[in-house]
């Protein structure tokens, strides 16, 4: 539920943005294409999902998992403290410092940070873990203005091709 | 914030910018295309609430570009 009057057959997010159901299908579709064309391995996106959702607050979106991306339930744990964790990869570490920023102090950002980026995933990947990163952080921000109740749900990964947004 | 761009110009002949960084992931910058495209183009707010929210946001994002 959200302060909207909105259809509650859907999860509250979803049900939200269905108020605009144009807009909804495209922000479904464009938010699936980052999941579903393998651009980033699923267990980097999710990992850094989790991350902004929690520099977020956001329990809207921390109640979302999806399980088939394959992060283990220890290292969710972990990741509020990851840069103490050894539980993470040097790639890992290098989107998540990128995670750690964008949201709130995106002018931060270093350089020599972004360069670190390029060469690890390339100049294409860097810029799919950016717009990956947008939309997480434009997640939690939707969520938290519609004033979405949080529903623990084990989700699909999220397509392109249409299905609900959790 | 930094004064150079950190992506390369994913267009040829085109100076780096926001539109030849997303370039280099054609499937994402279409879909946002699409979907940016039809919020301004369509919809239940008018232009100048757009524009006016538009600008704030890069003013609270201190966003010169």
């Amino acid at each position: 539920m959200t302060w909207l009057d909105a259809d509650d057959s859907s999860t509250p997010f979803d049900a939200a943005l269905g108020l605009r159901p144009e807009l909804r299908d495209l922000y479904a579709a464009f938010y699936g294409k980052l999941w579903d064309e393998e651009l980033l391995p699923a267990d980097l996106l999710e990992l850094c999902r989790l991350r902004v959702a929690q520099l977020h607050d956001c329990e809207s979106e921390l109640a979302v998992r999806h399980a088939e991306a394959g992060v283990s339930d220890e290292r969710v744990a972990a990741l509020a403290d990851w840069p103490e964790s050894g539980l993470f990869s040097e790639s890992e570490r290098a989107a998540l410092a990128l995670a750690e920023k964008m949201p709130w102090r995106h002018h931060d950002l270093t350089d020599e940070e972004y360069a670190d980026l390029r060469g690890r995933f390339g100049e294409a990947g860097a810029v799919a873990l950016t717009i990956g990163i947008a939309l997480f952080d434009a997640n939690c921000r939707l969520r938290l203005a519609f004033g979405a109740e949080p529903v623990p749900v084990e989700a699909a990964m999220p397509a392109s091709g249409g299905g609900p947004i959790y | 914030m930094s004064t150079k761009p950190r992506v390369s110009s994913a267009i040829a002949g085109q100076e780096p910018s926001f539109g030849t960084a997303l370039a280099h992931q054609p499937g994402l910058a279409g879909a946002f295309g699409t979907l940016y495209g039809t919020f301004w183009s369509e919809g239940a707010l008018d232009h100048r609430t757009k524009e006016v929210t538009r600008m704030r946001n890069a003013r609270v994002t201190d966003c010169g570009y």
